[in-house]
């Protein structure tokens, strides 16, 4: 069976699952769930920046998308919808959680400061440092930088799942890479040419 | 090295242009070595952000049962189409409807009126189907009052005689084709607003 075939084969399986859930069969839903918990977990992960406020807006993703799955058309895949979902249950998980993360890398100091060779910066004090500044980001834009990144969407399907044009999704996502080169280039990009040298 | 293509990288660097806008920063970025810095740092931004890694999460399979177990038991009845979008797709339908019906009430009019020129109808017949006189009363009343006389007359007869039969008529079709149009712009509205794809081409 040929990639496109395969392809056709799983949508037509899931809008089954789909109808069948609509009509209230939990099992189908749970297959569904089952389907598309990495890609929603993904999502709220890079959105929240912690594991069990991810797991809590993944389960709350799924929670709301049984109780909507009414008013899911199949215009939108179901992805995208689910992706809908799942950044609104993220939003809401950090407000309730108040946003523990810090908002600004400006604070965050490395553990080795000087230029040159002997610099040390750790690959833990690296990603912490991206993940912050990931985080820092106004949720609009990191919502499509998110997308973009790390579910390797399209513009398209990003202006699909985020209901918003396709003319903001590039605008969104020039403004997050913008502000990204320019809280990291002092810190990483640097000492990244320097380690190259 | 003016007409930098800046706004443009973004989209150049996730494969989203084509056509002749992709061929126009490919040309860019082959001469001007500003565009290539910003294209190589929008590169390591990428690169570092596939550094942070993913935490573990629960298999697929028992994430599914959690959330099985999670999910409330009574739920929001199955889809129905809402009367909104019953009513919205019957729009076009309902035009239809009244634009054949006008075409064939003008058409049975027609048909009448060659029937009636022709004698095929008797009186009563004719008198309970016809439709009211298209006369010129207006300009005949004006007339007898001296108002029009000779050619002036004839022409304002003329007019309001083709005013009185066609005028409804272009109307309603008016009316029922700018409905029409509307509808189509709307629904067009709604189903391409985020369908600008030609954005990313020229």
């Amino acid at each position: 069976m040929d990639h496109y075939s395969v392809a056709t084969a799983t949508a037509v399986n899931e809008a089954e699952l789909i109808i069948r859930a609509q009509n209230g069969e939990r099992n189908a839903f749970s297959e569904l769930v089952r389907i598309h918990s990495r890609g929603v977990f993904n999502v709220v992960y890079r959105m929240c920046g912690d594991a069990l406020v991810a797991e809590d807006a993944a389960q709350e993703t799924f929670i709301r998308a049984w109780q909507n799955l009414s008013s899911y058309h199949p215009q939108t895949t179901l992805r995208n919808w689910l992706y809908r979902i799942a950044f609104n249950a993220a939003m809401d998980m950090l407000r309730k959680e108040k946003r523990i993360i810090p908002t600004d890398i400006e604070d965050m100091q490395l553990t080795d400061e000087r230029p040159g060779p002997e610099s040390q910066v750790s690959q833990h004090e690296r990603t912490a440092m991206v993940q912050k500044a990931v985080l820092s980001l106004p949720d609009a834009s990191r919502a499509v930088l998110v997308l973009k990144e790390y579910e390797g969407m399209s513009y398209r399907e990003i202006a699909d799942a985020l209901d918003i044009p396709i003319g903001t999704v590039m605008s969104r996502l020039n403004y997050a890479r913008k502000l990204l080169k320019e809280k990291l280039e002092p810190k990483l990009f640097v000492k990244m040419e320097v380690e190259h040298v | 090295m003016s007409n930098h293509v800046t706004e443009w990288l973004n989209a150049y660097f996730d494969g989203e242009l084509t056509g002749k806008r992709l061929h126009q920063v490919e040309e860019h970025l082959a001469e001007c070595e500003a565009c290539q810095t910003e294209l190589e740092a929008l590169g390591n931004v990428s690169g570092l952000l596939h550094e942070i890694p993913l935490p573990d999460f629960p298999s697929p399979e028992r994430f599914a049962t959690q959330v099985n177990l999670l999910l409330p038991q009574k739920r929001t009845p199955p889809p129905q189409r809402s009367l909104f979008e019953i009513g919205w797709w019957m729009i076009p339908v309902g035009l239809l409807a009244v634009w054949v019906f006008i075409s064939t009430a003008i058409l049975l009019g027609d048909v009448v009126s060659v029937a009636k020129n022709f004698g095929l109808l008797d009186s009563t017949t004719a008198s309970f189907i016809s439709a009211p006189s298209e006369t010129a009363e207006v300009t005949s009343t004006l007339g007898q009052f001296g108002m029009l006389q000779g050619n002036s007359l004839q022409w304002a007869e003329t007019t309001e005689t083709i005013t009185r039969s066609w005028f409804p008529q272009i109307v309603l079709y008016v009316a029922v084709a700018l409905l029409y149009l509307i509808w189509i712009v709307v629904w067009w509205t709604r189903h391409t607003r985020q369908l600008s794809g030609s954005l990313l081409e020229s």
